[in-house]
């Protein structure tokens, strides 16, 4: 799995790209927490490039949901493409997130929220 | 009109198993010409089948442990696939696990339960069997785009 990672203005976008599955989801979940550990508090995972998601990686969805959860924090989800919409509202994760269309309405959501 | 095709493989219970599994199912698809905007559904089922079974069922038995698969592909007006997967861990159902709430909150959702929980949902066809001391699960889905 390949990983983006960048920091624009106060927001640290996270874009996973590929198979988001049991095997590959344990990258994600480190890659993540390893952000949050050096500070991250407002976050973008922007979804566009991935091929589809399973229950491991809604685990880590929701992990980092529960770690950046408002005021303090602030999480947006962007960029999901039918399948990846399809499992969460399958799952009944769609009412779990904030989720935007595309990466610009994502970040201005996530700067938008209280402040911390 | 080309013959179905019938892939049979043997993979470690381990990640790197699973990995090979789900490349395997990838390639089928591939050599077919069928998008991924059908088949995703049985990659993301065939994940979560098998996540189970190494994590849960075979747990700690490592490279020894065997998980057998036949993926099997059918043309037609929608094509058909069926996943058949079988391991020699101890008896369990993952069929017969109650549903997980889906409407709870963030700070209590549980995840366990969830896998399963979308294997049905995506599929058309989820069946268990234990036989000859071994757990069989058949999947069956039709390629067609998602409904909502």
């Amino acid at each position: 799995m390949e990983i983006g990672d960048e920091q624009v203005g106060e927001t640290r976008v996270i874009a996973p790209r590929g198979r988001v599955d049991s095997v590959s989801s344990g990258e994600l979940e480190r890659h993540l927490m390893a952000r949050l550990d050096a500070g991250a508090r407002r976050v973008v995972i922007d979804l566009a490039g991935v091929d589809y998601i399973s229950s491991a990686g809604l685990r880590v969805l929701l992990v980092a949901a529960k770690r950046l959860k408002p005021p303090q924090g602030a999480l947006v989800l962007c960029g999901l493409g039918p399948s990846v919409r399809t499992v969460l509202e399958l799952a009944g994760f769609m009412s779990l997130f904030a989720v935007e269309p595309a990466r610009e309405q994502a970040l201005a959501r996530a700067s938008g929220s209280s402040a911390p | 009109m080309s013959a179905g095709q019938t892939r049979r493989l043997s993979v470690p219970a381990t990640d790197e198993g699973i990995k090979a599994a789900l490349d395997a199912l990838e390639r089928l698809w591939a050599e077919q010409g069928v998008s991924r905007a059908v088949t995703w559904p049985v990659e993301v089922s065939l994940d979560e089948v098998l996540a189970n079974v190494v994590h849960h069922g075979l747990e700690g038995r490592g490279e020894a442990a065997r998980v057998e698969l036949e993926l099997q592909f059918e043309p037609g007006d929608p094509p058909r696939c069926e996943v058949r997967v079988a391991d020699d861990g101890p008896a369990f159902d993952p069929l017969a696990a109650a549903a997980p709430d889906t409407s709870l909150g963030v700070d209590e959702r549980p995840i366990g339960g969830l896998g399963i929980e979308l294997v049905k949902r995506l599929m058309d066809e989820v069946q268990y069997e234990r036989r000859d001391g071994r757990n069989h699960l058949r999947l069956v889905r039709r390629l067609l785009p998602m409904e909502h």
